[in-house]
């Protein structure tokens, strides 16, 4: 590859042509336009970059390469279209976006950017066809002068190949025009061909990296017994049992295996700690020792019809917190609470917590089937509950309510709790509550939570829904009605409010103090909205049909925390 | 060496009858090729070797994140619900952004006859180069399975037996960067063919020679080969002027042809396109202010190129502004409840500080170029050519985050927090793109020579013309 700089004399050399040098281009311009005036037509000119005019001083034809452009163009638009068309419209369809399989204005810039890529990559490789580049071996080369043709100096030549070319004439014309020096390059006798050695170590080379694609293809085109290579395992190979299939590791033949009381899994401590639960899990243990203990057993037990029914009546109960964990009461957390709130609950909930929020005056307004009213946070059955369990009704979910676990970390969620339990105590305080001896001025009461209490006492009801509630209280004396509905077996508590609640096996019994329980709430919008009778009058039949759906709904509900707007 | 460090002149102001120097400091073709061939031929000076060292060490953290990355899964980065479009696709935007200048001078200034463009061009083509490279790796790791991003090009596939989604705005994208990148690359290397052939005839070393020979592809300056390149220079920078264009057309459409607000926007390819061209420019001046230093090329990359490129970084911030401005605008205008409170979020919601580091690095910054102290002095220069890189970055970051944090139903917002992996990868793409350049300096020419020659030739010619009263020609 070295050879264009070898200067070797050859024994009888041949002319290649004569060779001119200037220092100034336009020097060469009144010298090419001389040499062409004489008839030469076999003339080149070397310069270190391009001099406008010499085209013409030198005779030199308009080049073709704009067509290579325009077909390549050409080539790539319709490539682009035809591609698309087929793959999209033709072997492969399917909708997407409502847009046609043969969606034209989509293919637009597929289009425009292949037609560039064919156009602009044939632009370049043409003109290096055109000028036959890549060329390593050239005779002017061999005059070392020449090298400054990329730096400074300016060059002519006359080929010996013209038809008119006359070794002596050529150099006294070429002498006339003031060069710098004139001089003819002979015929390069080093051979241009590549040398056998370099050839065969391109030929070895590529054939080497031919290699892996051959046995590649050879691989994919063969039956072999052998598992495939995995380079990249995507799961494919787990080392794991699945569920449901047997084992000889334990003793009971069962890949599933209840953890050992007490685990914390890696990771998994929102699954241990009370901080992240809301309840205490070794009291919870304790608290149903026994009929957890029923339960197993009626699970073992493939006759145990009579013991799952034993079972399915006393649900394990939860040993919620009755106190906010520590560093929950806190102002910051009452602030990140109040903004959760507002952001999360209050759609639903309304801002003041009575069930009034945006969401379900509108589900009320066009008597949107299967609505639910979300419960009161005043209400008697929500106000004694202990923080815990508020906690675990955001984290998982109530009913008809979704888990907002994915949306509020635990930290939200205390301050959630945090920011409900003071909406609570705003709507019903004590005279205690009011410290003895103080000041309206002097109080320390926040303007927040303030403004919740006019709020509500614009939404009205607050107090006639509650006294309207209280009776019904005995109705949810009744027990086991939670498990189904909830996401967590666990998740029960008797003193809940029952409207949302309802098993299906219990709905015969109850559709009587149905409209009951949902009076608090629908007694709420009449006070607003004339509209109110007519959801007031469907209830019954809607929240049974709610009811019934729950389980079902309860998981989707789990993805998109916005249960309430499932219609 | 004299000739280089001769003092500056300050060409930015014009003779009225006379053409501006491009090129200052008693310049030949000889002393043009010596000032850029000796930068590869002499050694390295020692900042080129801190520079270096550092990049290298970043670009091999990137590496090992990258490995980290493929072998543990996306979940490293702090991608997370909403906001699932993350610092990957915003730093995917800003070096895309970045690698619009190079094109961009040496397409479209081309064709507007700006002869200045050709001592910056081959840096700023090299700079883009670079600049899509970077870009190119973050979407090539954001797909999830890395390995098979092979599966965005239409392959008749035995696996899949499926085909791209031609509908798809991501699918163009992967188009429309691939051909910007590829031709970028050949009209890059193109403009090199006969600079190379100068490294090739001035090199010593047998090895050198036969190397640049083989690079230069036996370029011999025949006059009938300056024809047909020139002429495909042109129609290349023909097709490049649209492309470039379209680049980040296609890559608004990533955003625009979503139904997010804030995405959702007609304004977005202009203004994401002036955006680029912003970015690029800052970049270019980013990285030649202190080249022209450090390697003596005061007398080809003059004061008035500084000042050109001050003028467009100028004109397409205050794009820029009236963009940000008229999003408001039509965030008011549309009545749309969503598209409104978006723009408020943006700029007074949690994400208030990066809108504001936007505005002012974006807006406020470049309007310093009004004053002409900002740019002649090269200094200030250089420290507002920061502020608009910064400013680009959190630019794409406020229309990633901000719009996906906060969408439609209030209670499934979120705030973004990036990941030390997200930290790491993106200063580790600094190390990429430094690395590149330090090794672009090292070893190809940093200036257009022949380009410049030309326009040292046009220059005499005038000066020429000048002097004898415009008569002999």
């Amino acid at each position: 590859m070295s050879e264009p700089k070898k200067e070797k004399k050859p024994a009888e050399p041949k002319s290649h042509g004569w060779m001119a040098e200037y220092d100034c281009d336009h020097k060469l311009l009144d010298a090419c336009r001389k040499v062409r005036d004489s008839g030469y037509t076999k003339t080149d000119a070397f310069t270190p970059f391009p001099i406008h005019g010499i085209d013409e001083a030198l005779g030199i034809k308009p080049t073709v390469l704009p067509w290579f452009t325009f077909f390549a163009g050409f080539t790539g638009t319709c490539t682009a279209l035809t591609m698309q068309y087929y793959f999209n419209a033709v072997d492969y369809p399917y909708i997407i976006s409502g847009k046609p399989f043969a969606s034209w204005p989509a293919f637009i810039p597929v289009t425009f950017e292949l037609t560039v890529l064919f156009a602009a990559f044939t632009t370049v490789f043409a003109m290096l066809g055109l000028n036959g580049l890549p060329k390593f071996s050239n005779p002017v080369f061999s005059n070392p002068r020449f090298d400054r043709v990329t730096d400074d100096r300016f060059f002519l030549w006359i080929d010996a190949s013209d038809q008119y070319y006359n070794s002596d004439k050529v150099r006294a014309l070429l002498a006339d025009t003031g060069p710098l020096e004139v001089e003819e390059v002979m015929e390069d006798d080093t051979p241009d061909a590549i040398p056998r050695k370099l050839l065969i170590t391109i030929f070895t080379g590529i054939a080497a990296s031919l290699i892996p694609l051959v046995i590649v293809m050879n691989m994919r085109n063969s039956k072999s017994g052998a598992s495939r290579l995995h380079v990249f395992f995507d799961m494919d190979y787990q080392p794991k049992r699945k569920t449901q299939t047997p084992t000889t590791i334990f003793e009971n033949n069962r890949v599933q295996q209840p953890p050992v009381p007490g685990t914390v899994a890696m990771g998994e401590l929102d699954f241990a700690d009370p901080y992240y639960l809301g309840y205490d899990p070794d009291k919870t243990v304790a608290l149903n020792e026994a009929s957890a203990e029923t339960r197993f057993v009626s699970l073992q037990d493939e006759e145990g019809s009579e013991n799952e029914a034993a079972a399915a009546e006393a649900p394990p109960k939860l040993a919620f917190l009755d106190e906010f964990p520590d560093g929950v009461v806190t102002d910051e957390m009452f602030d990140i609470g109040k903004a959760k709130f507002e952001q999360v609950c209050a759609a639903c909930h309304g801002f003041s917590g009575y069930g009034d929020g945006l969401v379900s005056q509108r589900a009320n307004n066009i008597g949107a089937a299967n609505w639910a009213n979300p419960t009161s946070l005043h209400s008697p059955t929500v106000r004694p509950q202990p923080v815990g369990q508020i906690y675990h009704t955001i984290a998982n979910g109530k009913g008809k309510m979704g888990s907002y676990g994915p949306t509020l970390n635990p930290k939200e969620r205390w301050a959630v709790v945090l920011y409900v339990k003071t909406l609570q105590r705003s709507q019903d305080g004590e005279e205690s509550d009011i410290p003895t001896g103080a000041t309206v001025e002097e109080l320390d009461l926040r303007p927040d939570a303030a403004k919740a209490k006019p709020a509500a006492s614009n939404a009205e009801p607050g107090t006639p829904s509650e006294q309207i509630a209280l009776p019904e209280k005995p109705a949810t004396a009744e027990p086991a009605v939670e498990e189904p509905a909830s996401e967590d077996p666990a998740a029960t508590d008797t003193t809940e409010k029952p409207a949302e609640t309802e098993t299906p096996a219990a709905e015969p019994e109850k559709p009587a103090e149905e409209p009951a329980t949902e009076e608090p709430d629908a007694s709420e919008t009449p006070a607003e909205e004339p509209a109110a009778e007519e959801p007031s009058t469907e209830e019954p039949a809607t929240s049974e049909s709610t009811t019934s759906e729950e389980p079902p709904a309860e998981e989707p509900a789990k993805e998109s925390g916005s249960s309430e707007s499932d219609e | 060496m004299a000739s280089v460090t001769a003092s500056e002149i300050d060409n930015t102001y014009d003779t009225p009858g006379r053409r501006t120097p491009l090129v200052t400091g008693d310049q030949n073709y000889s002393t043009i090729t010596h000032l850029v061939c000796r930068i590869s031929e002499e050694a390295q000076p020692m900042i080129w070797w801190i520079t270096f060292g550092i990049a290298l060490p970043l670009l091999m953290m990137f590496g090992s994140l990258i490995g980290y990355l493929i072998l543990t899964g996306v979940g490293v980065w702090g991608n997370m619900s909403p906001v699932f479009w993350g610092w990957p696709i915003v730093n995917f935007v800003f070096w895309v952004g970045i690698g619009h200048a190079g094109t961009l001078i040496s397409a479209i200034l081309f064709l507007f006859r700006q002869n200045w463009r050709t001592s910056i061009n081959r840096a700023a083509e090299a700079m883009t180069i670079f600049a899509v490279v970077c870009a190119g790796t973050f979407p090539g790791i954001h797909v999830g399975r890395a390995w098979l991003a092979f599966w965005l090009t239409p392959y008749p596939s035995l696996n899949l037996w499926m085909w791209p989604q031609f509908r798809s705005p991501l699918l163009w994208d992967v188009f429309a960067v691939g051909t910007y990148a590829s031709v970028s690359l050949v009209f890059w290397y193109m403009g090199m063919i006969p600079d190379i052939a100068s490294f090739r005839d001035r090199s010593k070393n047998k090895w050198r020679r036969m190397i640049y020979g083989i690079l230069c592809l036996g370029w011999s300056g025949s006059s009938r080969h300056w024809m047909r390149y020139e002429k495909a220079y042109g129609i290349l920078a023909a097709l490049a002027t649209p492309l470039v264009l379209s680049v980040h057309t296609v890559v608004s459409f990533d955003f625009a042809v979503s139904q997010l607000p804030g995405w959702h926007t007609t304004i977005f390819p202009p203004y994401f396109v002036a955006g680029a061209i912003f970015s690029g420019f800052g970049m270019v001046l980013t990285l030649l202010i202190p080249v022209r230093a450090i390697y003596g090329l005061k007398n080809v990359i003059t004061p008035r190129h500084l000042d050109n490129m001050c003028k467009i970084i100028l004109a397409t911030g205050s794009m820029v502004g009236l963009a940000y401005t008229t999003e408001f605008f039509m965030a008011w205008y549309s009545q749309n409840k969503y598209e409104y409170d978006t723009f408020v979020f943006r700029a007074f919601g949690p994400y208030w500080w990066a809108y504001w580091i936007m505005f002012l690095c974006n807006v406020i910054s470049p309007q310093l170029f009004w004053f002409k102290v900002f740019r002649k002095n090269t200094i200030l220069m250089w420290i507002v050519t920061i502020f608009v890189n910064i400013g680009m970055w959190f630019e794409r970051f406020v229309i990633t985050v901000t719009s996906l944090a906060r969408d439609f139903l209030p209670g499934s917002w979120g705030y973004f927090s990036p990941t030390w992996v997200d930290i790491c990868m993106f200063i580790g793409s600094f190390g990429l793109f430094f690395t590149l350049f330090c090794l672009f300096c090292r070893y190809l020419p940093i200036i257009a020579i022949s380009e410049v020659k030309w326009c040292l030739s046009e220059q005499n010619h005038a000066e020429h013309r000048y002097a004898h009263g415009d008569s002999d020609h």
